[in-house]
């Protein structure tokens, strides 16, 4: 094979991969993505803790409202200083997969709404943020430091857990959410 | 043992790197009643610690009144521990 077929072919190949994004992935190759993050998996039958808050915004959202979609839900507080540089990256994640059904939410840690409004103004953030005023949620998940993250596929289970931070901005965490949104839906 | 759902104690582990396992009564907490340790208010577990000897009896035990305050140091619970074996 020449060289000008091997480019030619190397060139579609690249075209359709940035079209379409990556080729759906098997589920069994997701616990191999999930160490590439350092993210620690769980067992498939796993379910989360459900949960009902209200957003900074005034929406009232549950876990079960956000059915059928994949699920990035971030640990977070704005004294929490680590937390600070991840909040950019969830909010790329949230423009560049809400469309394909990603919900990426912010649970804030004890903190009252003028500041959360305030961080939220400062860093230009667009994705919900729960309030958890009695650390109900951060309890129910167990989250005792900051930050804390947790995927949940589209059929509900507990995918993931990252305790401290990652870059939620690489290739490995696009592979992942990729992974995660070409699931069926099922619940 | 805690009152705390599975999920959580495994966060909670995973936060703090314990090498030794959690265990979970809930929700229906009748070991950490059956113990005497439940606070029925809050429904969760008095913070105490039981020290069981190879026979199966309780030896002692240290119930923290006031957790943010009180503390059970290592020390104290390694002399007890190394009492029961140097006894058997």
């Amino acid at each position: 094979m020449g060289n000008r077929v091997r480019q030619r072919i190397a060139g579609v190949v690249i075209t359709v991969w940035t079209i379409l994004g990556a080729p759906e992935l098997s589920r069994a190759e997701i616990p191999t993505l999930l160490q590439k993050l350092n993210l620690t998996g769980y067992p498939r039958v796993t379910k989360p803790p459900e949960f009902n808050g209200r957003a900074a915004d005034g929406r009232t959202i549950s876990l079960a409202s956000l059915q059928d979609q994949v699920v990035l839900l971030n640990f977070w507080a704005t004294w929490c200083q680590e937390c600070r540089p991840e909040m950019p990256l969830f909010e790329q994640l949230h423009r560049k997969f809400a469309g394909q059904g990603l919900a990426v939410l912010g649970i804030n840690a004890r903190e009252g709404i003028s500041a959360i409004q305030k961080y939220v103004k400062e860093l230009g953030l667009t994705f919900p943020l729960v309030l958890d005023p009695r650390g109900e949620i951060n309890a129910a998940y167990g989250v005792i430091g900051l930050p804390a993250t947790f995927l949940v596929g589209r059929d509900g289970r507990a995918v993931a857990r990252a305790v401290g931070p990652r870059d939620w901005n690489s290739k490995e965490a696009f592979e992942i959410i990729r992974a995660l949104l070409s699931e069926p839906k099922q619940r | 043992m805690s009152a705390d759902n599975p999920f959580s104690q495994e966060t909670f582990a995973d936060s703090l790197k314990l090498p030794y396992p959690l265990l979970s009564d809930f929700p229906d907490r009748k070991v950490i009643r059956v113990y005497g340790v439940l606070n029925e208010q809050t429904m969760t577990a008095i913070r105490t610690f039981f020290l069981i000897d190879p026979q199966g009896m309780i030896r002692k035990k240290w119930i923290l009144a006031n957790p943010a305050t009180d503390v059970v140091y290592s020390p104290t619970l390694l002399k007890d521990i190394e009492q029961i074996v140097n006894t058997r």
